[in-house]
């Protein structure tokens, strides 16, 4: 576990290295969310709703899903492609450590200081836009809680499965590119699925990427009945653990193709 | 001209090749590309589902923001492409090379790469464009049309001389990769009318990164909601933009230290 350790500390120094960079990023951040914080304003401005969400609730929305996307969308896992195609990953291989352990390690270090960084841009923010938020019911609060850390270990799954392509081919940038605008989407991190209705909002409650995002802040905001809340939570443990043995099966096979290309 | 053009074509001819030999690549970037777009497009149709202004906009003319985004944004990724393998060619030694070249630094900056895929993608926009065009609840007439045109060039030129400072950064700043993903989430903020925003969004916008005279512009040409003085604080811009952002370009090049050589 010491080695872990220290590999998140690590990450820790080599993100604060490039300070000027990681400052871009947040912009980039803050961007968007005033990009959907005034949709919202302007759609709820004369009737103080929108579809079945009070303004309120919308802002809430849109703030935690900055938040979550800050501690779930990572971006480690998806360096594991470049490293099986550069040959980087055979010092893995030689090393007295776990490749998917030390990459969610590096993961987990990145994700802890953009949530540090995510939490003081809302702060601000709202104060600033004088934004009021909802409040959760007090029950929901230890299933939100287990629904953000399943869904920070489900996308980080979902996305080192899909960089394992890269023992198979040289080309995973672009299956990966397919797949982060299908998640980003996907997993309501714009906007709350429900309001699309019907046929599209039933498919995509069918995939597992509609319980990163969308799935929490419903319970937070109190949008899902408390039964369906523990099994929603079955559907997503479900998931995480069909794509873990996924990642077993591909790892093994992947093994065997890797030839150590670039070392 | 001439010269740049051969070169322009055999720069697209490798990128052709290129995308041919990586063909699972090609295809699931378009796809990816595709997906984005389809999404965003329906996140705005399902708005108008529940009501039928967005700042005083009606669907139609809204979605007419949004594809002129599409138009602008996806034309600069077609090409200049190159702008965003600058750094990689500063770390590894190569823009050393690209200086020796026989053709203008700048240009070779920018257009060293066509995005093959941006280009093919270009086209559902352009036949989107016509037909939401076709579906807006006002007269459009030729002189609309025209000035919808001259005010897409004059944003084609801001956004061009966005990307000499950005890459004028990157020679200056080494750390910078971010600037360019800063100046693409920026102009995610033409996707919608500006009147949703704040005023000091839209002086920020406007002013210091004009997003809003690139995108908003022109479609306000278009629905005849443009005042001259709008046309005129258009090409004002494009001129300080382009050349300062030439000036910009040239004082970086005097910096470049050829570190990575």
């Amino acid at each position: 576990m010491k080695k872990y350790w220290a590999i998140f500390k690590i990450s820790w120094q080599r993100q604060l290295t490039y300070r000027l960079n990681l400052l871009m990023g947040r912009l980039r951040n803050i961007i968007v969310l005033l990009l959907l914080y005034y949709v919202w304003l302007s759609l709820t401005l004369t009737s103080g709703k929108f579809s079945s969400y009070s303004q309120i609730e919308l802002f809430t929305y849109v703030f935690g899903a900055n938040l979550l996307r800050s501690v779930i969308f990572g971006s480690q896992s998806r360096q594991t492609a470049s490293e099986i195609n550069d040959g980087t990953f055979s010092i893995y291989l030689l090393r007295p450590l776990n490749h998917f352990g030390a990459v969610f390690a590096r993961e987990l270090a990145e994700r802890s200081l953009y949530l540090f960084f995510a939490v003081i841009e809302t702060l601000v923010l709202a104060f600033l836009l004088g934004v009021k938020f909802a409040a959760p019911a007090p029950a929901t609060l230890s299933p939100i809680i287990l629904c953000v850390l399943l869904s920070l270990c489900l996308y980080f799954v979902l996305s080192y499965l899909v960089s394992m392509l890269a023992f198979w081919t040289r080309e995973a940038d672009g299956p990966r590119f397919l797949f982060e605008w299908l998640l980003e989407f996907s997993s309501g991190a714009y906007f709350p699925l429900d309001i699309l209705r019907g046929l599209i909002f039933t498919a995509l409650s069918c995939l597992p990427f509609f319980y990163l995002i969308y799935f929490p802040l419903s319970i937070y905001l109190g949008k899902i009945a408390h039964g369906r809340i523990w099994l929603g939570l079955g559907i997503e443990t479900a998931w995480l653990a069909l794509s873990l043995w996924l990642i077993y099966v591909v790892w093994r096979r992947g093994l065997k193709k890797f030839t150590g290309e670039g070392i | 001209m001439r010269k740049y053009f051969r070169v322009w074509l055999q720069l697209s001819k490798c990128a052709i090749g290129s995308y041919l030999s990586n063909r699972l690549d090609a295809v699931t970037y378009l796809i990816g590309k595709l997906v984005r777009f389809a999404f965003f497009f329906l996140f705005l149709w399902t708005i108008f589902n529940y009501t039928d202004r967005l700042a005083s906009y009606g669907r139609y003319e809204a979605l007419f923001f949004f594809l002129t985004f599409n138009l602008i944004d996806v034309f600069a990724q077609a090409f200049l492409r190159g702008s965003y393998m600058l750094k990689i060619d500063i770390r590894t030694g190569w823009f050393d090379h690209a200086i020796a070249k026989p053709v203008n630094t700048l240009f070779w900056s920018l257009a060293r790469l066509t995005d093959i895929l941006d280009i093919l993608f270009l086209l559902p926009i352009i036949g989107l464009l016509v037909y939401v065009g076709m579906k807006l609840p006002i007269m459009i007439t030729l002189a609309n049309i025209v000035l919808y045109l001259l005010l897409l060039a004059t944003g084609l030129v801001i956004v061009v001389a966005l990307h000499i400072i950005t890459i004028a950064l990157t020679v200056l700043v080494f750390e910078s990769e971010n600037f360019i993903w800063l100046y693409r989430e920026s102009m995610t903020i033409g996707r919608l009318p500006p009147e949703i925003y704040s005023v000091g969004i839209r002086f920020v916008f406007t002013y210091l990164m004009p997003i809003i005279i690139i995108i908003a512009y022109p479609v306000k040409a278009l629905l005849g909601r443009l005042t001259a003085i709008g046309f005129l604080t258009a090409l004002i811009f494009m001129l300080v933009f382009f050349f300062g952002a030439l000036a910009f370009w040239r004082i970086s090049l005097k910096h470049y230290s050829s570190a990575s050589s």
